[in-house]
């Protein structure tokens, strides 16, 4: 540990093996001057010291409280190792110049950053992503809210399909991707086999920037319109049936009743559908890979990002790429929450 | 016929069947103009398919249903002119109470300063206007009741129904709102058919009272009429609390008196069925404790509970359980275990054949 003051007593600068917020501070205060100081590459490894310490002593002073610490720890060390270390990784990186096909580390501050905001394809990428969160997620929340119609009503063999409309949902989209891939082959593909009862030419769904984006979104739409209808579903049935039965007394015809009993019930499962949804979408990577692996204009930022980084190794500008995703995800995410909120405080 | 002379509501032999269940069989009853209606019955005897049926929410499987002297059998729930208050009250969640109240007429087309008004006339008259802007959720139970009651009234409606609308609240409450609803029948002048569980409110609310079992009416009358001539021992031992005290009992073969359990009875009924068995009924409040030198039946004493101004006894007469009812001043004195003498009056006496239950007129 290199900064402990000697007046102990106080209990955050207490040197112990549980003493984890001395090591957070001590990270925060020495990751940065090790930055300054160090050359690049040990300055990385000093940073991934700390890291390890906070972490260590995070289960060291959640052990030394409760049994149930030494319980949790593989699950922690699993999410340690998995996402947080990678996600504090990548964040270091990202104010660096590194290539992982090279061993060469430069600090460059939020250079990086500021290229990605200034560059004209990063824009271009994130409006092509934009287009296919709006249209996607409209699809799916409009066929999911039908479907959800239809199954709130009881009908023959409603059970079974139910499990067959769900099945979409639970496929990789790997699977999903091949799937579209054969509907929409140019030749023995059954899109292009039906468009061939009326045409003689040729159909190539995805030869056009707006096939390409109906393929895409067609195929997402059939993997997730399920989810959405699962959650109205949910909203439909927790309805109470008395107050049908009172508004049909009180006179309200029927489509009045369900903008005024219904709707409200749906309406927050609905904003939760969408939220996920619009979250999910905005990281649209495997259909489009697939699918058009970014042909006709169809690059999404998720695309890009993939390229930037597993292509062309360009790994610390495409870690500041991944910091501005997120960092706009997070931002939706909360309006959407602060509206919901607001909305449930009316209600 | 002029349209005031027709009852306000008239079915005649409903039947309706949920799968093998019979909800109702061949219900008869009619409600006049402008009346205080009580169905009273235990639960699942069929009072509540009773008013969806009315309202118009069940349809049922025969028999027909008359509003104001024209057949409504198969009208459109919006043609009746009939507002149900739901026993789970049914607002609109989502929605203030004001809008609980407007929403309804605005539905029916009422114009914008109309509803103003009778939302204006409805807070005051149910003393809501506080609490005008509250979403359901956050009001009391009484309030809640209030405004089903509020949504229900504001239609002004021909007929109001109301569902067990008591049930849910507490003791406190339910006493208020008996008396507020009483008030609310005479200021508005409205029909209203109340179904109810608890005999309490049967007698006290209601003007005429149709005591049902097992889907039918078995008699219909008022509070005095069902606890005076009870028609048989169901409505007998459903009406008056506590209830009436039931003894075996048989005609003497002179056809003057009973064999009970505690020795002969002179009693005023006349043409005494003999050598049948039969139940003698007689009321806790019309057994007296024998004056002074007072020809008596001996009783011991088994349990005392003090109502307050009342005592509920509770004794054995030749080896049945009968209860009487004495004012605290009558039973200061009286301990488990002692001796009482005890008179019943014949008059009082109510008789029923035992095999159907059906009463034996009493000539007195």
């Amino acid at each position: 540990m290199t900064s402990n003051s000697p007046s102990s007593g106080d209990k955050l600068l207490t040197l112990r093996w549980d003493n984890w917020l001395l090591a957070l501070l001590a990270g925060i205060i020495a990751v940065p001057i090790a930055t300054l100081l160090l050359p690049g590459f040990l300055a990385v490894v000093v940073a991934g010291i700390f890291i390890a310490l906070v972490v260590i002593t995070a289960i060291v002073n959640a052990w030394s409280r409760h049994i149930g610490g030494l319980l949790v720890a593989p699950a922690i060390a699993v999410l340690v190792v998995m996402n947080i270390f990678p996600l504090l990784w990548s964040l270091g990186l990202s104010f660096y110049s590194y290539r992982a096909d090279r061993q060469t580390l430069r600090f460059l501050g939020t250079r990086n950053y500021e290229r990605l905001i200034t560059d004209p394809v990063v824009w271009d990428r994130l409006t092509t992503t934009a287009y296919l969160v709006v249209l996607t997620v409209a699809v799916q929340m409009v066929i999911g809210f039908l479907l959800a119609l239809l199954f709130s009503k009881q009908f023959p063999l409603r059970r079974y399909l139910l499990i067959l409309v769900l099945t979409p949902m639970m496929l990789s989209y790997v699977a999903v991707g091949a799937f579209f891939r054969y509907y929409y082959d140019p030749t023995f593909g059954l899109v292009s086999q039906i468009a061939n009862l009326f045409t003689t030419e040729p159909f190539v769904l995805i030869s056009s920037t707006a096939g390409a984006f109906a393929a895409i979104v067609i195929a997402d739409a059939w993997m997730w319109a399920p989810f959405v209808m699962l959650l109205v579903l949910a909203g439909l049935v927790s309805v109470p049936k008395h107050l049908y039965e009172a508004a049909s007394v009180d006179r309200v015809p029927g489509w009045r009743r369900f903008w005024w009993i219904t709707f409200p019930y749906v309406k927050g499962l609905l904003l939760l559908a969408l939220l996920f949804r619009t979250i999910e979408a905005f990281k649209l990577f495997d259909v489009v890979f697939i699918l058009t692996d970014g042909g006709q204009s169809t690059e999404t930022i998720a695309l890009y990002v993939y390229r930037q980084a597993i292509q062309f190794n360009k790994t610390s500008y495409s870690s500041s790429l991944s910091y501005i995703l997120l960092f706009t995800v997070i931002v939706l995410t909360n309006l959407y929450l602060y509206l919901a909120n607001r909305r449930s405080k009316e209600a | 016929m002029a349209s005031e002379n027709n009852p306000a509501l008239r079915l005649t032999n409903i039947s309706k069947r949920f799968g093998d269940v019979v909800a109702l069989e061949k219900l008869t009853f009619d409600v006049r103009q402008g009346g205080f209606f009580v169905l009273f019955g235990p639960s699942s005897v069929g009072k509540t398919t009773t008013l969806r049926a009315i309202c118009g929410l069940e349809t049922v499987d025969s028999g027909s249903i008359e509003i104001d002297g024209k057949d409504a059998t198969l009208a459109p729930i919006r043609d009746r002119g009939v507002a149900m208050v739901f026993q789970s009250f049914a607002l609109y969640p989502h929605l203030t109470l004001s809008e609980n109240f407007a929403y309804p007429l605005r539905e029916a087309g009422v114009s914008t300063n109309e509803i103003k008004k009778r939302v204006g006339e409805t807070v005051e008259m149910l003393r809501l206007s506080h609490r005008l802007d509250n979403k359901p959720a956050t009001l009391s139970g009484g309030e809640q009741q209030r405004v089903a009651l509020g949504r229900a009234l504001i239609r002004h409606p021909k007929i109001l129904l109301l569902d067990e609308p008591l049930t849910n609240l507490d003791a406190k409450l339910r006493h208020d709102m008996r008396a507020e609803l009483k008030r609310l029948h005479r200021q508005l002048g409205m029909t209203i058919v109340f179904a109810t569980p608890d005999e309490l409110e049967a007698l006290s609310m209601g003007e005429d009272i149709a005591v049902m079992e097992t889907g039918h009416v078995v008699q219909q009358g008022t509070p005095d009429e069902l606890y005076e001539r009870p028609r048989n021992l169901y409505v007998a031992a459903k009406i008056g609390s506590p209830h009436m005290n039931l003894l075996e009992a048989k005609a003497q073969p002179d056809n003057k008196g009973l064999d009970t359990p505690f020795g002969p009875l002179v009693v005023h009924h006349r043409d005494l069925p003999a050598d049948e068995p039969l139940i003698m009924g007689i009321r806790p409040t019309d057994i007296k404790i024998a004056k002074n030198g007072e020809p008596h039946i001996l009783t011991k004493v088994r349990l005392i509970e003090p109502l307050g101004d009342l005592t509920i006894v509770s004794f054995n007469a030749g080896g049945s359980h009968l209860r009487i009812v004495l004012s605290e001043a009558d039973a200061i004195g009286i301990q488990p275990g002692q001796d009482l003498g005890v008179v019943i009056a014949p008059e009082y006496v109510h008789l029923f054949r035992k095999a159907d239950g059906v009463a034996i007129a009493n000539a007195a």
